[in-house]
């Protein structure tokens, strides 16, 4: 059993060029200031990753940083984070996973893993209780992710595999690393750094155990933890239709990614595809590690050409990217979703760079000669077909195993169809639809063009107007919720303005983001009937109480915003600019249900972000007194 | 009427909450490997079930240790280790048919599920209704409806 509280005690690292290992030990300071998971990497990552590098380098580190609350009762404390230097942005590239491999890697006694360097041939790395050992995986390379996992469960019952399918192999820009059969570090590309390093999977078994500090402490607040979040207004329709519930207001909204953004939402959409098409093709619902909630369907088609097909599906940005953004029917999505996790490929990447090959297929740019057959929007067997060409790099696969920003300068005029912010496929949710903090957040986004990092936690969504501009998005909730949002009262009264029923996107935008990376960082669950309810109060409460360690709500969200400034300062080293955070010329000038975004108020708000952040308003560059107040002055 | 561990594996997520609260309270410690519950998963196939303990009539784990530390207690029905007279020779954990009897290396003993003395708090935790402590006739009773009604589904009512 460890000694330490809380957390496992040690970070694995180890060098695949030299099969050198070495255990590190956790320092209370580190633990504090960086907590866990994102902050982790953050820190390891831009500690030791050489400036300007390839990434698919072995100079690149991938590091496995597992949540601090992970292994214990908490709910939804399952969440591990996965970064790298990223293939596809040339940014920090990071991906956060649920279900049991953090809990398992705790158990083996560690809380991240480091991986430097390239194996000369193909391995995998097996970990149980403290022991490392490095593997040939000669027989596993080639084969697809289910195929890899049944040969490693077989051989190791009970243990927990990341690992890569061919798309990692071949170095496709977006691929992504496999939780299991069914779910991925998806975004960023960081299969394929695995892929760069010869490394097939990570095979994690553990008995170890995690002692909590205060057990009764624990128990307290996991307590609290769980009314809370059952008592949020999203907790029971997200137990019923998981993330699809999004797509119907964001639907009737027309704020749904279609046809590669060029229409608001697909008339059978709003609908006919989201909870109606659940109950239909769903039954049984799939939690990771003590979660409360369980998101996750266990689908089955029972007709047609894809009967027979079993697995957890239908979660929203997959199904949106593909059957929305690429016009597919909701079966053919579950094929292409088996397809994705088989050949290990984030699936709103591959949905987003096919669905610009449709367009410049329809705009003439590229022609029936090079990609072998016809392209068009809701032609499943060609977009199942051109899926199985860019996972093998075949003919036009090839190009667009490269990623939307790339493959777009490959063709004159290409950049207009690519729906990309920094490098990165925007997924599901169109700006000009429904503009709110969610959507300024595929903006801010550390990692690039997605809404996964920046959600306003009390997100109203029966609202779709901007009563003031693009600075403000609806609150629309009684005072009871405003009183219940746990977020200190000074920033609070700043944020949301009850007399006239407004939340100021900007500052709410800093205060989410924040939220999230401690989420994150701690490895609990952002889905919103969590984020709605749990705030930095009661997650200082389960961190003293599970790691001994006494810590504020102040201090917590504190450190999570340092994590997310040393992330800004990694990608503006590696060459970020200031232009680059723009989206697609496309949301500023087409419109969609009448609306467009307004370029220059959009700059506005940004740059009243920027100031929010303590960063230079027009460079987004964290500023001296900023990194003075989170210790991070030798940096800047 | 006896009441025991009701599994309805129809149910059951997965989310393992059962397993840390049943290290938590018996040994202190989150560690499902020490959890007298577990959850056997096949996510190929797609299910998830709770294993615990049966407190069989005739417990094959009681039959085969050497030195009576097994025992089952006839009043309350509940098998349970004697820890004092434990030897940890894992005789129980070969012999039990369910994977239940298991060994704890650091304390060198056996244990297995003692009910929580009348309180399972892994039925307390389950949220899902997939394990519930309760008499078992006024569970088959709630099965016998579920099954009837499935049967008489559609059908006009005959009285």
């Amino acid at each position: 059993m460890s000694k330490s509280r809380g957390y496992a005690g040690q970070i694995l690292e180890v060098n695949l060029s030299n099969r050198d290992s070495k255990r590190n030990e956790l320092a209370t300071k580190f633990c504090r200031e960086y907590l866990g998971g994102i902050g982790f990497n953050a820190k390891l990552i831009s500690d030791e990753v050489p400036a300007g590098i390839d990434a698919l380098s072995p100079e690149n580190i991938l590091v496995f940083g597992v949540g601090t609350m992970v292994g214990s009762i908490f709910p939804t404390a399952s969440r591990t984070e996965v970064s790298a230097k990223s293939p596809l942005t040339g940014l920090f590239g990071t991906s956060n996973s649920g279900m049991f491999f953090g809990t398992q890697l705790k158990n083996a006694g560690f809380d991240a893993l480091v991986i430097k360097g390239r194996a000369e041939k193909p391995v995998y790395l097996f970990i149980e209780d403290g022991e490392l050992s490095v593997q040939d995986a000669s027989r596993l390379w080639g084969k697809d992710s289910w195929e890899t996992l049944d040969i490693l469960r077989k051989q190791y019952p009970a243990a927990e595999v990341a690992l890569i399918g061919p798309a990692g192999e071949n170095l496709v820009r977006f691929a992504c690393i496999e939780n299991g059969y069914y779910d991925a570090w998806a975004r960023t590309g960081l299969g394929a750094v695995m892929g760069s390093k010869n490394l097939k999977a990570i095979v994690v078994r553990g008995t170890q155990g995690i002692t909590p500090h205060s057990v009764e402490g624990l128990l307290k607040v996991t307590g609290k933890a769980r009314q809370l979040i059952e008592s949020s207004p999203f907790f029971k329709p997200f137990k019923s239709y998981g993330s699809m519930n999004a797509a119907m207001p964001y639907g009737s909204f027309k704020a749904l990614n279609a046809n590669n953004f060029s229409q608001g939402c697909l008339p059978d959409w709003k609908e006919d595809f989201a909870r109606p098409k659940v109950e239909e093709l769903t039954h049984g619902h799939i939690a990771c590690q003590s979660c409360i909630i369980a998101c996750a369907h266990w689908v089955e088609i029972k007709a047609g050409k894809y009967q027979g097909l079993r697995m957890k599906d239908m979660e929203v940005t997959p199904t949106v990217s593909f059957g929305s953004g690429c016009g597919m029917s909701l079966e053919a999505t579950v094929k292409a979703a088996e397809m994705g996790q088989r050949y290990g490929m984030d699936m709103a990447s591959v949905a987003g760079v096919m669905a610009m090959a449709i367009e410049l297929f329809n705009r003439g740019i590229i022609s029936q000669e090079d990609v072998g057959y016809d392209l068009s929007f809701g032609d499943d067997d060609a977009i199942l077909r051109l899926m199985d060409d860019i996972a093998r790099r075949q003919g036009l696969g090839a190009v667009l195993a490269e990623g939307t920003m790339r493959a777009a300068q490959q063709f004159a005029g290409g950049e207009a169809s690519a729906m990309h912010v920094k490098g990165l496929e925007i997924p599901m949710i169109d700006p000009r639809g429904r503009w709110s903090t969610w959507s300024l957040g595929i903006l801010t986004n550390i990692r690039g063009g997605d809404h996964l990092r920046c959600r306003n936690p009390i997100e109203n969504l029966r609202f779709n107007e901007n009563k003031h501009d693009f600075q403000k998005e609806r609150f629309g909730y009684d005072r009871k919720m405003y009183e219940s949002l746990d977020m200190p009262d000074e920033l609070k009264a700043q944020a949301i303005d009850l007399e006239n029923d407004t939340v100021d996107i900007a500052i709410m935008s800093r205060w989410a983001e924040d939220l999230i990376n401690l989420f994150n960082s701690v490895g609990v669950c952002i889905r919103p009937p969590v984020e709605h309810r749990i705030g930095p109060t009661i997650l200082a409460e389960a961190y003293t109480a599970f790691t001994g360690i006494k810590i504020s709500p102040i201090e917590l969200m504190q450190s999570a915003e340092r994590a997310w400034n040393l992330i800004k300062l990694f990608n503006l080293r590696e060459g970020e600019l200031p232009e680059d955070s723009k989206f697609p010329r496309r949301f500023y000038e087409e419109a969609v249900g009448g609306k467009n975004l307004d370029e220059a108020k959009v700059q506005e708000v940004l740059q009243q972000y920027y100031q929010v952040r303590g960063w230079d308003m027009l460079t987004g560059q964290p500023g001296e007194e900023k990194l003075r107040e989170l210790g991070l002055s030798n940096l800047s | 009427m006896n009441k025991m561990l009701v599994i309805d594996y129809h149910k059951c997520v997965g989310c393992k909450t059962c397993e840390m609260i049943c290290s938590l309270v018996h040994e202190g410690v989150c560690a499902p490997n020490l959890s007298r519950i577990r959850i056997a998963k096949d996510e190929r196939a797609g299910w998830n079930v709770p294993i615990s303990c049966a407190m069989c009539e005739k417990p094959m784990c009681v039959t085969v240790c050497p030195v009576g530390a097994m025992f089952r207690n006839r009043e309350t029905g509940l098998v349970t280790v004697d820890e004092k007279r434990c030897i940890g020779c894992r005789q129980c954990v070969q012999a039990c048919p369910f994977g239940h009897a298991n060994f704890n290396p650091l304390k060198g003993l056996a244990f297995k599920c003692d009910q929580c003395d009348g309180d399972p708090q892994c039925a307390k935790f389950c949220w899902t209704g997939a394990i519930s402590f309760e008499a078992i006739e006024l569970s088959l009773n709630q099965r016998r409806l579920e099954t009837a009604e499935k049967i008489t589904r559609g059908q006009t009512p005959s009285y």
